[in-house]
């Protein structure tokens, strides 16, 4: 019992450290950004997860509705579902859910990637040619990924409020002006901007953490498989545990 | 429409494959027992602190609502409540454990593949869908819904220890569970039941089909985790659907 909590403390410090020196690193090469790398890694995982991001912001959107619209019967308070819904999806499920499905795409290839390079003795390859791997490999996957998660993000945002009109059209008959116009009148650039500042610090932390469990994958085929599921994991338990500092405090920021 | 077909089609086969399987060679109970320990017990602490830290978000959020608009927490309190216990615990319940399940699953029968493990087992006249496959579908779909129910009461908790220390309200009114009725918890069951069968099978399906070296086991694992949540989301979405369709 108390071996398993210390060893599983040591974990954790090990674990933070390593998250330390990446985000340090990345941060000191952020002037000698490799570009083309940079732009490689926007493709990869931005442009390449669009279609997954469109069909997530399609069944979050219509979740919503359906979900507000019970309520919306039952308090008599039709009027405020748009607001409900687009209040939702921008400032709590529209970063989480994006985030939780980008851990699973971003995150586990970034981290099958670079524990694939690492088990090969790539990284040391690099080193030996004297190219620093963190300003080449490092620093332009966690950058690349950070903005390609905003990016779908806004695009996640406009999808799922469409569909939220689509949804509240058929499920509730609600006129598409009617459920447009608390978006106009009770919403402001604030409440988007929070959810923004959300899924780009989400992006952050699974570029990070990816980076960091693909780093220290060790043995063959199997230390790969493990590296990738640990990314996965610690991602989302990341985005959980961010999700909760960052919501009071952006409510406060933002209100 | 390929994707989707993709996405349901390899496990409804592998399915139907494993089931075949088990009639013919029978399943180890034993094995089956491990996996409900590896899946239910081990998925816990990220489940119970996810839900926790999102009963959390959600109390905090329905506590903002609630000044603006409402003005008392016991008005909106009841359905947060039915929303969490329907809605949200078993879609966050099934995409952590699509993460966590679907990750490890396809990590190791992928790493089993490459080594050509899977062709030893065949060999030594083993079926590896009756030994691998069914033992973690089975281990799943038992360790989903109690994962479920480990969740939903974390994410209650939370939520009235919040409000009762951070808000200084009354806790009891968020966790009133005057909305929740048989339908509510049957529509939660449904779906994790059903994330529960699919999740074991999606990364199954992946992780058989790696061929390769290293870089197969690291494209499964992707594949295989984008393939469970992608699933659990328009599972949880269709149920939800079917159910306010008949009008429960």
């Amino acid at each position: 019992m108390i071996r398993s909590l210390g060893a599983s403390t040591l974990g954790l410090v090990r674990f933070t450290g390593a998250l330390g020196l990446v985000l340090g690193r990345t941060a000191i090469n952020l002037p000698r950004l490799s570009l083309r790398e940079l732009m490689r890694t926007i493709v990869l995982f931005g442009y390449r997860s669009i279609p997954l991001a469109l069909l997530a912001a399609m069944l979050i959107g219509s979740t919503v509705v359906l979900q507000a619209g019970i309520y919306a019967d039952k308090f008599g308070a039709r009027l405020y579902t748009g607001w409900a819904a687009g209040y939702a999806l921008m400032r709590e499920f529209g970063p989480l859910l994006l985030g939780l499905v980008m851990a699973a795409r971003i995150g586990a290839r970034n981290a099958a990637e670079l524990a694939l390079l690492s088990i090969n003795g790539q990284i040391e390859g690099l080193r030996g040619i004297s190219l620093d791997p963190f300003r080449i490999l490092v620093a332009p996957r966690v950058i690349g990924s950070a903005i390609a998660i905003t990016t779908l993000g806004s695009i996640t945002f406009l999808v799922a409020v469409i569909f939220e009109t689509i949804a509240s059209y058929f499920s509730m008959n609600m006129p598409v002006r009617v459920f447009l116009t608390p978006f106009d009148e009770m919403l402001r650039a604030s409440d988007l901007l929070g959810g923004l500042a959300k899924t780009l610090v989400f992006g952050l932390a699974i570029a990070l953490v990816s980076t960091v469990s693909g780093l220290r994958a060790r043995g063959g085929a199997a230390g790969v498989g493990r590296a990738a599921a640990a990314a996965v994991v610690a991602s989302c338990a990341a985005i959980f545990t961010l999700d909760l500092l960052l919501t009071p405090f952006l409510t406060k920021v933002f209100s | 429409m390929n994707a989707l077909l993709r996405i349901f089609g390899a496990p409804a086969i592998l399915l139907v494959r494993s089931i075949g399987a088990v009639r013919r060679h029978g399943l180890d109970r034993r094995e089956t027992m491990v996996q409900v320990v590896e899946f239910g017990s081990k998925s816990t602490l990220l489940i119970v602190s996810g839900l926790a830290f999102f009963g959390a978000v959600l109390v905090t959020i329905a506590w903002a609502q609630a000044r603006k608009y409402t003005g008392n927490i016991t008005v909106v309190g009841p359905a947060y409540f039915e929303l969490m216990v329907r809605e949200f615990a078993p879609l966050l319940v099934a995409v952590l454990a699509a993460s966590r399940i679907g990750a490890a699953i396809s990590a190791e029968l992928a790493s089993m593949s490459v080594n050509e493990q899977l062709e030893a087992l065949e060999l030594s006249a083993a079926d590896p869908l009756a030994e691998l496959v069914a033992p973690r579908l089975l281990g799943s779909l038992i360790a989903l819904p109690a994962l479920f129910i480990v969740g939903t009461v974390a994410s209650a908790a939370s939520a009235s220890l919040v409000v009762t220390f951070a808000f200084g309200a009354d806790g009891g009114a968020f966790t009133d569970a005057r909305f929740v009725e048989a339908p509510d918890i049957v529509c939660a069951f449904v779906k994790a039941v059903l994330c529960g069968g699919f999740i074991p099978l999606a990364a199954a399906a992946r992780g058989l089909e790696a061929k390769g070296g290293a870089p197969a086991v690291g494209e499964a694992v992707t594949r295989a985790v984008v393939d469970a949540s992608m699933g659990c989301l328009l599972i949880d979405f269709v149920v939800a659907a079917a159910f306010i369709l008949i009008g429960v």
